[in-house]
């Protein structure tokens, strides 16, 4: 049996097919490989096994690489295209199994490909990014963390010119890295990681911050994970006090980033390709009722260590805006997206990962408004609520306590927009027909009667637009200490040295 | 030529191929003082059935993977009807979670017996148990 030198196979694992055209490029132009290059132009075949063969000799001959690079860039007539989707494919597909030698090589080839601007060099970038797991603190996932902010530092004035938007899908990762990194109590291994994780976030929202804007109001609810932190607390004050601070015209108050939605491909960012995989596979192939192997099987893969927990935040998020499904689907027995959540709301074990899901679920009810928001992505949480309630109304009283938690006190300067958002969110998935009407929840006997009438409240001032006793809160003079979206009464985030 | 699980009749032969998904795994006991051994429930989209793994397969494979047999056999040892790769066949993972199954029938709990018409033959003649009774479906 062939071994591979950029893959671990085990014994009883069937080849890779990426690997394998790979490996079998390298293997028959092996002899080219070397000084003297031929100087005849390859044909467009030849030319494709030629950017195979070189990729493994670059991965896997550390002591060949430069050659092998300098080969490529004489041979190069695409811009480095093909060379940059196949390492595109090898992140996607095998980054997991990869060698250690090997992942060391492909962070320096993606530099090299930074240097000399390929085609599709960001895309590269993304897909290391994605190759970093939320919660694992294994000594490779934070080399990785380690080698990719190093990038965005080092390389920072040729990202900004040529690819900014990549510098906002690293602040993105990096943010929500850095919630994980800064809570775990025994921080000597992390503290240099954590300075330059911090220093790059910090930089992109003192400089950039027009580039921060472009995340939309999901930024809201990764920077308050971090307020905390001395340095995010800083940046905290001055976008509710000093908004001007922030060198963008554009920017003047809190409330324009959540009226912007998050696109979903920041969403994208902090799952696996892995990850994403088998959760779409669940929520498009698998019946309702036949869900338990996989649920325990995805659990045991990815949620099993402790400090992943924090993970059911990113895929609860994830769920909701980034994978909708058709309505064949939903009209199907496919497990629906709601069950889904329920599972991972009752894998929680901390509170304030709870409340941090649950925050993720109700997100976009908040600002919730037509014109820019998806009914998607709020439909997940209502019909979790409404179909609880037959066998487990404990659900629904926690979400929608939750929901009336968030309403009155997220943000208390800006109460008008969530009570807003939340009665227009209510209001749509019932003229867009989620749910047949509100009775379902106003009339149900097994709901708490407080809750019932505090809905009963939201939905009465929603037929009024903005109700008196929210545009009082709103008037009130925020001089009042500092005041920005408050969940520490929801759970207590553990302490961190910084506290 | 891949067949699917539902299709597989137990015979003395190594001309099995297909593809499940691992469901479940039980312990690994020695045989006959040398050799490990385990069972393992796996299924595809129509029928499940007992797998036997033997040697360091029982340790290469877990709950969720993807696997191709080739030149498999379904045949009864030691009083079990089971499929495995046996001497001339070969078991490998392919992939993981990937692929829907269903937990009945299960070939290892129906009964067969030669057919009439053609003794080489054996069909089904009664169902002892829908599902495994080895490894029975989660709850």
């Amino acid at each position: 049996m062939v071994v591979s030198k950029l893959v671990k196979i085990t014994s009883h694992e069937a080849e890779n097919q990426l690997e394998l055209s790979l490996r079998q490029a390298f293997e028959v132009l092996e002899p080219k490989l070397r000084p003297p290059f031929s100087l005849t132009i390859p044909n467009p075949q030849e030319y494709s096994q030629l950017n195979r063969a070189i990729l493994y000799g670059v991965l896997s001959q550390p002591h060949l690489a430069k050659t092998h690079i300098k080969h490529l860039h004489a041979i190069v007539t695409d811009g480095y295209a093909l060379f940059l989707s196949l390492l595109v494919n090898v992140v996607n597909e095998l980054y997991s199994k990869l060698f250690d030698s090997a992942k060391n090589q492909l962070l320096w080839v993606t530099k090299e490909m930074i240097a000399v601007l390929g085609v599709g060099f960001d895309s590269l970038l993304v897909c290391l990014l994605r190759q970093i797991v939320g919660g694992d603190f294994s000594d490779w996932n934070l080399w990785l963390c380690f080698e990719m902010v190093n990038i965005f530092l080092d390389k920072w004035d040729c990202l900004l010119e040529e690819e900014p938007l990549v510098l906002t899908s690293a602040l993105y990762s990096f943010l929500r890295l850095l919630a994980d990194h800064c809570r775990l109590s025994s921080p000597d291994k992390l503290d240099s990681l954590k300075t330059m994780e911090i220093e790059f976030c910090v930089k992109m929202l003192r400089e950039q911050f027009h580039l921060c804007l472009k995340v939309g109001r999901d930024l809201i609810r990764l920077l308050q994970d971090l307020a905390y932190v001395p340095k995010f607390r800083a940046i905290w004050k001055d976008l509710v006090l000093n908004p001007s601070e922030f060198s963008t015209a554009r920017f003047c108050d809190i409330s324009q980033l959540y009226r912007s939605r998050t696109s979903s491909r920041y969403f994208l960012l902090r799952i696996t390709p892995e990850m994403e995989t088998q959760l779409r596979f669940v929520l498009t192939h698998v019946k309702f009722g036949g869900q338990k192997r996989y649920q325990v099987w995805f659990a045991k893969k990815f949620l099993l260590l402790p400090e992943r927990e924090t993970l059911i935040v990113d895929i609860v998020r994830f769920i909701c805006c980034a994978h909708h499904p058709s309505n064949e689907i939903i009209q199907s027995d496919i497990i629906p997206r709601w069950a889904v959540i329920g599972w991972l709301l009752k894998s929680c074990r901390k509170n304030y990962v709870e409340a941090n899901v649950k925050l993720a679920l109700f997100y976009d009810w908040l600002f919730f408004d037509e014109r820019v928001d998806n009914i998607m992505n709020i439909e997940p949480a209502m019909l979790l609520m409404v179909c609880s309630i037959p066998r487990y109304i404990d659900m629904t009283h926690t979400l929608l306590e939750f929901l009336f938690l968030l309403v009155e006190n997220y943000d208390v300067d800006h109460n008008d927009i969530i009570v807003k958002g939340v009665s227009s969110a209510f209001t749509i998935l019932v003229q867009k027909g989620v749910v047949h009407s509100m009775n379902i929840l106003t009339c149900c006997a097994a709901l708490s009667p407080f809750l019932k009438d505090k809905l009963h409240r939201l939905l009465s001032g929603s037929n009024l637009g903005v109700s008196k006793e929210s545009q009082t809160t709103h008037l009130r003079p925020c001089a009042i200490s500092l005041s920005f979206p408050d969940i520490s009464c929801l759970g207590t985030p553990t302490p961190s040295p910084e506290r | 030529m891949m067949v699917s699980l539902k299709d597989i009749v137990p015979a003395a032969q190594n001309n099995i191929n297909t593809q499940f998904i691992l469901l479940d795994k039980g312990r690994t006991a020695m045989e006959g003082g040398q050799n490990k051994t385990c069972l393992a429930l796996v299924a595809d989209e129509k029928a499940a059935v007992h797998l036997q793994l033997w040697g360091d397969e029982c340790d290469a494979f877990e709950a969720g993977d993807i696997i191709r047999l080739t030149n498999g056999i379904f045949s009864s040892t030691r009083s079990q009807l089971v499929l495995r790769a046996g001497k001339r066949g070969k078991i490998e993972k392919v992939g993981e979670f990937t692929m829907t199954f269903v937990e009945t029938p299960n070939l290892s709990e129906i009964r067969w017996v030669p057919d009439p018409n053609n003794s080489n033959k054996y069909v089904q003649e009664a169902v002892i148990s829908t599902h495994s009774r080895l490894f029975p479906p989660m709850p």
